[in-house]
């Protein structure tokens, strides 16, 4: 009989639950909005897989959490996301040096070895700007979809400049460029623009060794992409579940199961 | 268990309590003693060279020590906010905001406050914030302010800048003649530089105990048993103290004790000791068996005098101080901590409240790393303001950064 693995990563917008086999071949995945509380949004989601493939909590042999709410889960253990992450993006990308994360309310910058120990690591400090969290408030004062800023910023002709790196003043700034009528395209790549900017004088802490990956959920943008690799002037690699690679990570951790 | 893990508390600590509580009740009823004995008090930088005013008899007390007291006690953020509301920009140093908090609203301060200074002594060798600081106390009180400028050294200190400081050394003894009534007794002064010699070599001494596998001592206990050095320095008080915490320290070297039960990681700290969370910061690491061996910090008062004309000897040692010197100082000073006390990674608090300490750490780190090859890490936090601390994020990047230490 086959064994199988939890990695659950509660993060501060989304919760990710990855189930893997013993060879760290993805069985299923599941992943939902945090909400109030992670703890019972991550249960839900292990219940949903194990019934989706017909498997019984028994026939988990073990479980990592990780993420902000990773002490609030009954795993075996429970690892940092950046310990995770570097696991996660190793088995999927094994040439890679250098991983750019954008979470929610983090961004960091993790510099792997190979194998997917972590040789250093940098991360945004309290402020929220260049994370997940900052795009959402953009889009909220844009009236846009967090899913819609990648399109809107393909169009753009010309992206207006926003300066400030506090997600409250740069809210501001997106109001006085709406006020001043210029097009929602243009502000959008603009915002692209800032968190890219932010992220890359993350990375210049640590320096950057390609391969570089990006993962995180805001790897799901285009437009912040594009804006990234272009400040970097480097290739980005990108996961096709960019969310899902730090639950990878703690569910191959679960397991021992290395690169 | 492994979460279980509490390090050893020394025996000397409640020598020490009993020594610091002597000093402060001494300093808050100064008034009864101060005249009749011709003795005034001065409020002094934590970087001032305190052997020329104890020659003079005068009673130096710390604002930075007793802001020091103030994050222990967790009443900063309160008192930060009195000056706040004054008009203190909150971005200047906490222990600057607290100490004037604590004159605005006495009330609300620890010990009621400091007793009103006579004097007012401000050293720049250790940051610039200090000369504004005490002017702004100089306005209040309306007492002299003596300044002592250090010029900062990129390289080794020249003949030029030892003779500049020199020079004002001489001022200030001859205006603390006049201010006291008192000629300068080169006897008493060379009396209070050997002691302080002594204090200082024994703290080297105590330090030096921690290369043993496991360290006697953890960062906390050395940011605690500092306290003597700073405020006590020149005095026999503090020799007989450090004799007796040398000699604990020593006994559990002999005896093969450990700090932290069950050693597995050894780290070297960097910047003021984050006082709010004295211990459950550090806990954070000793449950995971880290142990901060030695740190820059309390490292700082390891000044050595050197020989020869006492008031010459002052001027290059309170010149030479750390955080006086160029960034390629520091990396190799932390080079050499790594080296010689046998660590794992370093561990930098980016303190926002102590810019010449904080602003180069990074450059720092990138050349420590690369040239040791050890894991540095940056944790950002304030030594008393505990609202700048971040208790997730903290707990996050130290669990991350020990767990590159150990094997996941």
């Amino acid at each position: 009989m086959n064994k199988y693995y939890l990695g659950i990563d509660i993060g501060s917008l989304t919760t990710k639950v990855v189930l893997v086999d013993d060879t760290g071949a993805v069985a299923a995945r599941a992943a939902d909005r945090s909400g109030y509380s992670g703890r019972r949004v991550a249960e839900r989601l292990v219940e949903e897989i194990l019934k989706e493939k017909g498997l019984d909590k028994k026939d988990i042999s073990a479980t990592v959490a990780t993420g902000y709410g990773r002490v609030t889960f009954p795993a075996d253990r429970e690892i940092s996301e950046i310990t995770c992450q570097a696991r996660g993006i190793a088995h999927l990308f094994p040439a890679a040096r250098t991983v750019i994360d954008i979470g929610g309310q983090d961004s960091k910058v993790i510099k792997l070895l190979p194998g997917g120990k972590v040789a250093d690591f940098a991360m945004n400090d309290k402020c929220a700007a260049g994370t997940g969290r900052f795009l959402e408030v953009m889009a909220g004062a844009l009236e846009v979809r967090v899913e819609d800023l990648d399109d809107l910023a393909a169009q753009s002709g010309e992206s207006c400049p926003i300066s400030s790196i506090c997600t409250v003043f740069a809210e501001s700034e997106v109001i006085s460029h709406i006020a001043a009528g210029r097009q929602k395209a243009d502000i959008v790549a603009g915002v692209c623009a800032s968190v890219a900017a932010r992220v890359a004088s993350l990375a210049s802490r640590t320096g950057l060794e390609p391969e570089v990956v990006f993962t995180g959920g805001v790897a799901r943008n285009k437009g912040v992409v594009n804006a990234l690799a272009e400040h970097l002037r480097c290739r980005l690699l990108v996961p096709e579940e960019p969310e899902v690679t730090a639950a990878l990570g703690a569910a191959l951790l679960a397991g021992n199961i290395k690169v | 268990m492994a979460e279980n893990r509490k390090y050893l508390p020394l025996a000397s600590t409640r020598r020490l309590e009993k020594l610091m509580t002597r000093y402060y009740f001494l300093t808050r009823y100064h008034r009864f003693w101060g005249k009749p004995l011709r003795r005034p008090l001065a409020w002094v930088t934590s970087g001032a060279p305190v052997e020329l005013l104890r020659a003079f008899r005068i009673h130096p007390v710390y604002p930075e020590n007793y802001g020091a007291i103030c994050g222990t006690r967790r009443v900063s953020a309160q008192l930060c906010q009195v000056a706040e509301a004054a008009g203190y920009s909150q971005d200047l140093c906490s222990y600057a905001r607290s100490h004037i908090g604590s004159i605005l609203r006495p009330e609300l301060a620890p010990m009621g406050g400091l007793p009103k200074p006579d004097l007012l002594v401000a050293c720049n060798n250790i940051c610039g914030t200090v000369l504004k600081w005490y002017e702004a106390l100089a306005r209040i009180f309306r007492v002299p302010l003596l300044v002592l400028d250090t010029p900062f050294l990129p390289g080794e200190l020249t003949e030029s800048a030892k003779s500049y400081v020199l020079e004002q050394l001489k001022h200030m003894a001859d205006f603390l003649a006049h201010f006291t009534g008192r000629r300068l007794d080169r006897r008493e002064l060379e009396r209070h530089m050997a002691l302080s010699k002594e204090t200082v070599n024994l703290w080297k001494e105590i330090r030096g105990f921690c290369r043993a596998k496991p360290s006697p001592l953890n960062a906390p206990d050395l940011f605690i048993h500092m306290a003597p050095i700073v405020v006590l320095r020149g005095t026999p008080q503090a020799v007989h103290y450090y004799r007796l915490l040398r000699n604990e320290v020593n006994s559990r070297v002999q005896q093969g004790q450990g700090a932290v039960p069950g050693e597995k990681i050894r780290l070297v700290w960097d910047n003021i000791a984050i006082w709010y969370r004295i211990f459950g910061f550090f806990q954070m690491f000793s449950e995971r068996g880290a142990c901060f061996v030695t740190d820059t910090y309390s490292g700082g008062w390891v000044m050595e005098l050197t020989e020869g004309d006492p008031l010459e000897s002052l001027a290059a040692t309170y010149t030479e101080i750390f955080l006086n010197r160029s960034p390629e100082f520091r990396a190799r000073q932390m080079i050499e901590l790594i080296k010689d006390y046998n660590a794992d990674g370093f561990v930098m608090h980016s303190n926002r409240s102590c810019k010449p300490y904080s602003l180069v750490q990074e450059v720092i780190r990138r050349r420590v790393m690369q040239e040791t090859g050890v894991p540095g890490l940056v944790v950002e936090a304030d030594m008393a303001d505990q609202r700048v601390f971040a208790e997730e994020p903290v707990r996050n990047r130290v669990q991350a950064f020990l767990e590159t230490l150990s094997d996941i």
